[in-house]
């Protein structure tokens, strides 16, 4: 029997404003419990939430980069459940008329494009954060996150594989960053996705049963998720036994999904319009001003490396494919003209290191401007390529500033001709038998002249010179 | 309005009452339901539906930090809660 895996995810994007959707409380992570909670945030009798219109302006970005309607009318709706990190017994979302309509993105698999729709975005407001291992028979309940702006970002069940799930997921995170519309920091729980997950028959018109896996922040996580899932409701179809729809949780250690049925009995949310909000506006002048401040997009941003810098097109999506990378490159060419040894050290040395740490260039400790400089050394000959790879790989662990290395450590290449040629007439005074080799016809034995000079000088001779100085000595 | 579904609702809702009021809640609900029902027999099927009966729009704020730190102010008002958080009977995932 063969099976077809369709699977639909459900992105909340967690909008990177100062404010929370209601209030006026600071929403940085990673302050002190509670202490950045509000009387609204915490649902007080008598207060009244306000939104934030920078949320808006951040859900319409993001709606204007993938195509898609914006609602210049939105309203919000109650979704009504108990749990203990939503202090107010229900989540102010938009479930009649969100921000953002249907609308598209292209993700990237194995080299070919593909078109996954999306069915729409809406603004709705995080939970707290309930802390269940840290006191003894009670859970702990922090509010900061309590009323975070989210753009809960919903695709068409288009997606066939859990390949294509991360391509997507991928795809989200690297126009939100672009977009500047969310940090994209997974591991602070910035972007976390629900993932709808069926299997049928190839043949089969209809949609199998599906379950939904909840709250998954990891690349890695979704695609483990998705095998799992699949074979399990595969192996139970085999037996003749149905697929229950249910909500599922992913456990990373024991990597298997299993059945959340506490949340099962409650999942009747009766939705109903928010009577403490009314509909907000968005102007044809606000949606211009938002559309005349769109960024450049990477799809736009690679061909553009290609045609302005004459990059290769594998080398300007590999640039164009973070921010921080476009940014690196563009700010090094700035320095220096030579756009494709700038692209060559990205796309080769430092891409390298990136993924020997499983990090991106925003946590690793090597600066636009370090960068910058790094290539205008190579670039003007102060040191050699060679040399260049052990200052970035020193960069990469001191976040020193590159002059200072090359001047610390003594890395400056050798340029003096003269010099050069002391250090050659040595090492050809130490080596007659190869030197006799060599005039007897081995031209082989060249490179181990120059690297008997390499050597000598600890790497830092210009190779071009030693080159130079050698044959002229040799051939003599 | 059966048992089941008032019993269904009570649960949603985290309310309780007594065995003996279940059936003048059922009562009262079901009555509750019928007066209500009698909308229905107004046609509405070219009418948009009327979310707020102020035709206003939304004022909103700008993105700016008005807010304080209370935290011990409403920790202290909290059931039960020690220095950093609020604290509830333990919720098993």
């Amino acid at each position: 029997m063969t099976w077809e895996t369709v699977i639909g995810l459900e992105v909340h994007v967690q909008l990177s404003t100062k404010t929370k959707l209601f209030s006026g409380a600071s929403t940085s992570f990673g302050s002190e419990p509670n202490t950045q909670v509000d009387l609204i945030d915490l649902g007080l009798p008598g207060v009244l939430p306000v939104a934030n219109k920078e949320a808006f302006y951040k859900a319409i970005r993001f709606g204007l980069a993938t195509n898609a309607e914006i609602n210049q009318v939105s309203m919000f709706d109650r979704k009504n459940y108990f749990y203990p990190d939503l202090p107010k017994g229900y989540q102010i979302t938009q479930m009649e008329k969100p921000i953002v309509g249907k609308g598209s993105i292209v993700i990237n698999v194995d080299g070919s494009e593909k078109l996954i729709n999306i069915t729409r975005a809406h603004l709705e407001e995080d939970a707290g954060k309930s802390i269940h291992d840290l006191f003894d028979g009670e859970t702990g309940i922090d509010l900061n996150r309590a009323g975070t702006p989210l753009l809960e970002i919903v695709s068409e069940p288009e997606i066939s594989n859990a390949k294509e799930a991360v391509a997507y997921f991928k795809a989200i995170h690297q126009l939100v960053t672009f977009l500047d519309i969310c940090d994209g920091n997974m591991s602070q729980g910035s972007m976390r996705c629900d993932v709808n997950v069926s299997v049928k028959k190839v043949d089969d018109a209809i949609l199998g049963t599906r379950a939904e896996i909840k709250n998954i922040n990891s690349f890695k996580f979704i695609e483990r998720a998705i095998h799992f899932e699949v074979a399990r409701q595969i192996k139970l179809l085999e037996k003749g036994e149905s697929i229950v729809q249910e909500t599922r949780l992913y456990d990373s250690v024991k990597n298997e999904t299993r059945s959340m049925r506490s949340k099962e009995a409650a999942n009747d949310y009766r939705y109903f319009p928010e009577p403490d909000l009314l509909p907000v506006v968005i102007s044809d002048n606000e949606l211009e001003e938002i559309k005349s401040t769109l960024p450049e997009l990477p799809k736009q941003k690679e061909i553009r490396f290609v045609n302005e810098h004459n990059l290769e097109e594998s080398e300007a999506k590999i640039l164009a494919s973070s921010k921080a990378m476009a940014n690196l490159f563009e700010d090094a060419s700035e320095k220096t003209k030579d756009s494709s040894l700038i692209a060559k050290w990205l796309v080769g040395d430092v891409s390298a290191l990136l993924n020997k740490d499983n990090i991106s260039i925003e946590e690793s400790k090597l600066s636009s401007i370090n960068f910058a400089k790094l290539i205008e050394r190579i670039s003007d000959n102060t040191i050699s390529g060679k040399i260049a790879k052990s200052v970035l790989e020193e960069v990469w662990i001191s976040g020193n500033d590159i002059d200072a290395i090359i001047e610390e450590k003594g890395l400056v290449q050798i340029q003096d001709e003269s010099v050069l040629e002391d250090i050659a007439k040595k090492i050809i005074d130490a080596n007659p038998d190869q030197v006799n080799a060599y005039k007897g016809g081995k031209d082989r034995l060249f490179g181990f002249f120059v690297g008997q000079v390499m050597k000598e000088t600890q790497g830092k001779a210009n190779p071009q010179g030693v080159n130079k100085i050698l044959k002229k000595l040799l051939n003599s | 309005m059966d048992k089941e579904t008032v019993t269904t609702i009570s649960n949603l809702s985290r309310l309780a009452f007594d065995k003996e009021n279940e059936e003048k809640i059922t009562k009262d609900l079901e009555n509750i339901i019928k007066f209500v029902d009698q909308l229905d027999s107004v046609d509405t099927s070219n009418i948009e539906p009327l979310t707020s009966p102020l035709e206003k729009t939304a004022k909103t704020r700008a993105d700016e930090v008005t807010s304080k730190n209370r935290k011990e102010k409403f920790l202290k008002n909290a059931p039960n809660a020690n220095e950093d958080y609020f604290l509830v009977p333990r919720v098993v995932e």
